[in-house]
C-alpha cells in the first residue's frame, strides 16, 4: 500500500473529512493539511484494498523487541504529550474533557511502562509542537481520532514481529488504544468500530504518517 | 458494509483470487461466492490467511481458533436474537446491528480457516437477557469484555504468524465494541491503562457460568474441538 494515499481513498466513511469540516471554522488550512490530511491517512472505513501490507520483519528476537517497543514508546510519548497539553489548555469541555483526562492518564502509564521495560535502551522524549490541535476542541477531537486509530494499527502491525512475552505486554496496551479510538469516535458520532477487522499498518507507514504531522520537533 | 460487494471490486491486485486458487478442497467459485458475501474486509484478510493456514496449522492454533469461533458464535447469536426480539432502540440498536454483523463475519471467517475442523454452531439459550434493553446492555458488556480478554490471552500462544495477524485484527475490534457499549451504558470506556488477559480455562469457566451454551460443542466433522481437552 502506498504511503501517499489520498484522503478520499482512506476516509471511506467520511469520518475524517466531516470532523475536519466541523473544525474548519476556526482552523487554518495549512494546519489541517499538515496534521490531519497527512497524518490521518490510516484507516479505510470498510473495504480493504489489496489485503494486508507486508508486515513481517525478521523472526522475533529480544533485539527486535527493543526496536519495536522504542517505536511504540515514540507514539506513546506523542499521545501522552498531546493529551496532557490539551487538558492543561482549558479548551476542552464536556465528555471530550472527560475523554482527554482518562486517555492522558492511560497514555502516560503506557509510556512509563515502556520506559521501565526498555531501561537504558529507552529513547528520549522528543520535543513536540501540536500547533492549534491542543487549543481547540474540534481540532483536538479530529486529531485524537487519527492518533488512536493509528496507534491501534501500529500495534496490530508489530504484534506478529514481537516475541511471545513482548506480545503479551503489547496486547494489554493495544486494546486500551482501541477502546479510546471507539470512545472518541462515538463522541464525534462516527462509527466506533468501522470494520470487522482492524487493518494493521507497517512501521514505515506509521512513521511516514507521524512525520507528516510535523508534531515531532526533535 | 454492503453484502453486495463483489470480489472484483475489492480485489484490485488479484490477491484474493490468487489465494482462492490455492485453497485445497474448495472450488474457486465457491470461495469467491463466500468472499463476496463477507464483503471487502474479509476478502482482504482472506488473502492474508487462507493459503497458509489451510495446510500449516499446529494443534495449538486449531484449538485456539475453535475456541475463538465458539465465542464468536455465542456473541453473534446473542446479537441476532436481541435484534429479533425487537426490544432495542436508539444507539443501542445501532450498536447491536453493527456488532452483530462483525461477530457473524468473525465466526464465518474463522470457520473458513478451520475447514473441516470448524466448530458447528451450538444451540444457545440466552435466558431472557435479549428481551429488554438494560439486560442486553449489561450482558453485551460482559461478552465483549470476555472476548477482549480471551483473544488477549491466546494471541501469544499462536504459532502461525498469519493467524496471529488476523487474531490481532479481531482482538482490537472486540475492544472497540467493549469501549462503545460501555460508553452507551454511561461507564468509562477505557477504565484501566492495561487490559488484563484471561486464560482459556478462565474464559470457559465464565461462559459455563452463564449457561448460555445449551447444546454440545462439536466440529463440523462431528468430532470434539481440541480446546475441550
Amino acid at each position: 500500500m502506498s504511503d501517499v494515499l489520498s484522503l478520499e481513498v482512506v476516509d471511506a466513511d467520511g469520518a475524517i473529512r466531516e470532523a475536519l469540516d466541523e473544525a474548519a471554522a476556526d482552523s487554518r488550512a495549512s494546519f489541517l493539511k499538515k496534521a490531519v490530511l497527512g497524518g490521518g491517512a490510516f484507516l479505510a472505513g470498510g473495504v480493504m484494498f489489496g489485503g494486508f501490507p507486508k508486515l513481517a520483519l525478521g523472526a522475533p528476537s529480544p533485539a527486535q523487541d527493543v526496536q519495536i517497543l522504542n517505536f511504540a514508546l515514540l507514539l506513546e510519548f506523542l499521545e501522552e504529550e498531546f493529551y496532557g497539553r490539551a487538558v492543561r489548555s482549558g479548551s476542552l469541555s464536556g465528555e471530550t474533557l472527560a475523554f482527554a483526562r482518562v486517555v492522558a492518564r492511560n497514555e502516560a502509564a503506557h509510556a512509563r511502562f515502556l520506559q521501565r521495560t526498555l531501561g537504558s535502551a529507552a529513547r528520549r522524549k522528543p520535543r513536540f509542537d501540536f500547533g492549534e490541535a491542543t487549543e481547540n476542541q474540534a481540532m483536538f477531537q479530529a486529531v485524537a481520532m487519527t492518533l488512536e486509530d493509528t496507534g491501534v494499527a501500529a500495534y496490530n502491525g508489530q504484534g506478529p514481529n514481537l516475541t511471545r512475552g513482548a506480545l503479551a505486554a503489547a496486547g494489554q496496551i493495544v486494546s486500551v488504544e482501541a477502546r479510546q479510538a471507539a470512545w472518541i469516535r462515538n463522541i464525534l458520532r462516527r462509527q466506533p468500530a468501522p470494520s470487522p477487522f482492524d487493518k494493521p499498518l507497517t512501521k514505515a507507514q506509521v512513521e511516514a504518517r507521524v512525520r507528516r504531522t510535523g508534531f515531532i520537533q526533535s | 458494509m454492503s453484502d453486495q460487494i463483489t470480489i472484483e471490486a475489492v480485489d484490485t491486485d488479484g490477491a484474493v483470487q490468487e489465494a482462492a486458487e490455492k485453497v485445497a478442497g474448495d472450488s474457486r467459485a465457491a470461495f469467491l461466492a463466500k468472499g463476496a458475501l463477507f464483503g471487502g474486509a474479509l476478502a482482504g484478510l482472506g488473502s492474508l490467511m487462507v493459503p497458509e493456514e489451510a495446510r500449516a496449522q499446529t494443534a495449538t492454533d486449531v484449538a485456539i481458533l475453535q475456541f475463538a469461533q465458539t465465542l464468536e458464535f455465542l456473541e453473534a447469536e446473542f446479537y441476532a436474537e436481541a435484534l429479533r426480539m425487537g426490544a432495542l432502540r436508539g444507539d443501542v440498536l445501532r450498536f447491536a446491528r453493527v456488532v452483530g454483523e462483525h461477530e457473524r463475519i468473525h465466526a464465518q471467517f474463522i470457520g473458513r480457516a478451520l475447514g473441516r475442523a470448524a466448530v458447528r454452531k451450538p444451540r444457545f439459550n440466552f435466558r431472557g437477557t435479549t428481551e429488554n434493553q438494560s439486560s442486553f446492555v449489561a450482558t453485551a458488556i460482559v461478552l465483549e469484555e470476555t472476548g477482549v480478554a480471551a483473544y488477549k490471552g491466546q494471541a501469544p500462544r499462536i504459532d502461525t504468524r498469519s493467524i496471529l495477524a488476523a487474531a490481532l485484527a479481531v482482538h482490537s475490534v472486540e475492544a472497540r465494541h467493549a469501549g462503545w457499549i460501555r460508553d452507551l451504558a454511561g461507564r468509562n470506556p477505557a477504565p484501566n491503562a492495561f487490559d488484563q488477559p484471561l486464560t482459556l480455562q478462565q474464559v470457559l469457566a465464565a461462559v459455563a457460568q452463564t449457561r448460555f451454551i445449551a447444546g454440545p460443542v462439536t466440529t463440523v466433522a462431528g468430532g470434539r474441538p481440541l480446546f475441550t481437552g
